[in-house]
């Protein structure tokens, strides 16, 4: 999922400071899975910056709302009986989501209640770990599903480096040298062979792109 | 073929090399470095520069090398991945071999959080293998990465580094066979202290027969002080240093520790000049150059061949 | 009545802590008017931020959560639980200016009565450091703008 984190709340405090209805509109597909935007996260801010405007004498109101998706014209439609009611959304979408409201409704302020973080999965309850980097060039089969562009601070392809030590990654005692986890699985899969090759360089303009990257598909469109 | 560089006269011709690092400055000013490479002439057969070592930014490892060619050494050019794309690389490389530059050590580079400049992007476009492979082809078939044609290729004597006190240690050797697959004439390792590991690991590149392929330097740091050794043993990634080393540093009283240091690194030097296979020593004495010198003299190694 | 008890207390607790709590509460009630209001819980571990800071909105100056005996969580973790949700509901209390320990968690004694009034009657008859809450007042309250 695409995780992030809400943003501090002097950022957000001094973002609607101009406004005087306030929308809080959650997501409930990355951002609720990551406890961070999803229908609790929204009411657990609405109440925050309700009491916060009681307690310095300020006038505010604040709706609360929780789309499916905020990256999906017909889930963004939603919000339209809206627009006359507040001045401002506060969306705690992820990036995406924030930019294809501001789409939907360009004259509408919609603010980002998120810093959209990474591309990742659940480790446990409460705790979210990047796997992925988007590179469009996946080759997970070859590192027995562990991506060295995400897990590996150098993003060797022919690793590990000279400071992996222990199993841990020169930059933090915290932090699994990747290719040590590699290296582990393959042996444990008696694919060690796989190290052997030396992997050539990575077509970065896949991920990089010429301007923003798309994808279409003539059978998906209308 | 003919030589590119005086290290790999002295390496080809089955000579013991020596070769010492050279750090530059955090300024514009080269004659600190000057100073430094002026002291190691005639006691190594060349000299290595550091390229934004740790991640802190220094004068830069090809100026400083051309400055260091200019004085008549025959400098070691490191190169990292950290720094720059391959663009740039495969520049620097021509670069490098325009200046007659003929050394070059391909390397991945400390991470950025390490350095002066955290907020830097780590480019890591290609890694050390990748690199060595870049130059290789560059050199031997005339082409760029991206399959272009050069003018004139470069004409470069190609190192790496190998760390035989990392993990996971089963895999060190066959990585050193990538990297000798990939290009690599010479191999300066992490400093050695432990030297029965590190004859556990020569073992190994020799069971794959690298030691024929390869031209294998060994690392040696003499240690300045117990709270120097006592520091690399716990806070500096891919050191192997035995508590008994640690101890007889902790043991000496401090006025003398220097001597000791100095000490242990001959006593390490005696024997890497025994272990089958090593051809030579890789002298890494930062900020303490002027030792150099003492110590290829008490080790026997003078005079430099081919001098 | 101490000055203190006529704030407006929020109790969610265990219902393991009282069989009959919900007679008992229902007496406390009556004795206290509305000055107290009672949530009983299935488990302590049950307890959401979002109930502990809606409480405050809706009028409560002191908001108690009552867990089991350490160590004698009937579902094992939901005491613990119930502290990691109110130090977070705390945080969010002091982002925006609300004295955090206006939410405190007690774990009564283990030898303690099963009944609710009298859990919580101790409790209540201590001095508290704070007065009501500057949410009725809207503003302020000790509290520099």
């Amino acid at each position: 999922m695409i995780t992030g984190t809400r943003k501090p709340m002097e950022e957000i405090l001094s973002m609607i400071v101009p406004y005087k209805r306030i929308l809080v509109a959650g997501c409930g597909t990355c951002v609720a899975e990551c406890a961070s935007g999803g229908e609790k996260e929204v009411a657990l801010l609405a109440s925050q910056l309700r009491m916060h405007a009681k307690l310095k004498n300020i006038s505010l109101e604040v709706g609360e709302i929780t789309l499916d998706r905020q990256c999906v014209y017909e889930f963004i439609d939603q919000l339209t009986p809206f627009l006359e009611k507040y001045d401002a959304v506060l969306s705690l979408a992820c990036g995406a989501g924030v930019q294809a409201v501001a789409e939907v409704f360009p004259q509408w302020v919609i603010l980002p209640g998120l810093d959209t973080a990474f591309l990742g999965e659940t480790k446990q309850a409460g705790l979210w770990v990047e796997n992925c980097r988007g590179c469009g060039a996946c080759r997970l089969h070859m590192f027995a599903g562990i991506c060295p562009i995400t897990r590996c601070a150098k993003k060797l392809f022919n690793g590990p480096c000279g400071g992996s030590q222990a199993g841990r990654c020169e930059v933090s005692p915290e932090v699994a040298c990747a290719w040590y986890l590699i290296f582990q699985r393959l042996e444990s899969q008696g694919r060690l062979e796989c190290l052997e090759e030396i992997y050539p360089p990575c077509d970065w303009s896949r991920q990089q792109g010429i301007g923003p990257r798309r994808i279409q598909r003539e059978d998906q469109r209308a | 073929m003919s030589r590119t560089s005086h290290l790999q006269e002295v390496l080809e011709g089955a000579h013991f090399a020596v070769t010492a690092e050279c750090g530059p400055p955090k300024g514009a000013d080269p004659q600190t470095l000057r100073e430094k490479a002026q002291a190691l002439k005639g006691y190594v057969d060349a000299v290595n520069v550091t390229d934004n070592q740790t991640a802190v930014v220094r004068l830069c490892s090809l100026a400083s090398c051309a400055i260091l060619k200019q004085m008549g050494l025959d400098p070691v050019l490191q190169m990292t991945t950290r720094d720059r794309n391959r663009i740039a690389l495969q520049s620097d490389l021509l670069g490098a071999s325009a200046l007659g530059i003929g050394n070059v050590l391909c390397l991945s580079g400390d991470h950025v959080s390490f350095g002066s400049e955290p907020q830097a992007l780590g480019v890591f476009d290609l890694d050390s293998v990748q690199l060595l492979y870049t130059a290789r082809l560059m050199r031997d078939q005339g082409k760029f990465l991206g399959g272009g044609v050069l003018s004139d290729p470069p004409r470069l004597f190609l190192g790496a580094v190998e760390n035989p006190f990392a993990d996971p240690l089963s895999f060190r050797a066959k990585r050193l066979a990538k990297k000798v697959a990939a290009g690599a004439q010479f191999i300066q390792t992490q400093c050695v202290y432990n030297l029965e590991r590190f004859e556990e690991w020569m073992k190994q590149v020799q069971d794959l027969g690298l030691q024929e392929k390869t031209h294998i330097l060994a690392g040696v740091t003499p240690l300045k002080s117990a709270r120097m050794a006592r520091y690399m043993k716990e806070r500096v990634a891919g050191m192997d240093l035995p508590d008994p080393l640690v101890q007889r540093m902790e043991r000496t009283p401090a006025p003398k520790q220097r001597e000791e240091g100095l000490r242990i690194a001959l006593e390490t030097i005696e024997a890497l000049k025994n272990i089958p296979g090593v051809r030579g020593i890789h002298i890494m004495a930062i900020e303490w150059e002027e030792v150099v010198p003492v110590l290829v003299e008490k080790s026997g190694l003078l005079p430099r061949p081919l001098t | 009545m101490e000055p203190h008890q006529r704030l407006q207390v929020a109790v969610f607790f265990c219902q393991q802590l009282d069989p009959q709590q919900d007679l008992h509460s229902r007496e406390l009630e009556h004795k206290w008017g509305s000055s107290v209001l009672f949530f009983p819980m299935h488990c302590s571990g049950r307890v959401e931020a979002l109930h502990l800071l809606k409480s405050l909105e809706e009028g409560a100056d002191r908001v108690l959560v009552l867990t089991c005996p350490e160590g004698r969580c009937r579902y094992r973790e939901g005491s613990l639980r119930a502290r990691k949700r109110l130090e977070y509901a705390r945080s969010l209390l002091e982002e925006i200016g609300l004295e955090p320990s206006r939410l405190e968690l007690r774990a009564p004694p283990a030898q303690s009565p099963r009944h609710i009034a009298r859990i919580l009657e101790p409790i209540l008859e201590e001095p508290w450091e704070h007065g009501p809450c500057a949410l009725k007042s809207g503003g302020a309250e000790g509290r520099n703008s």
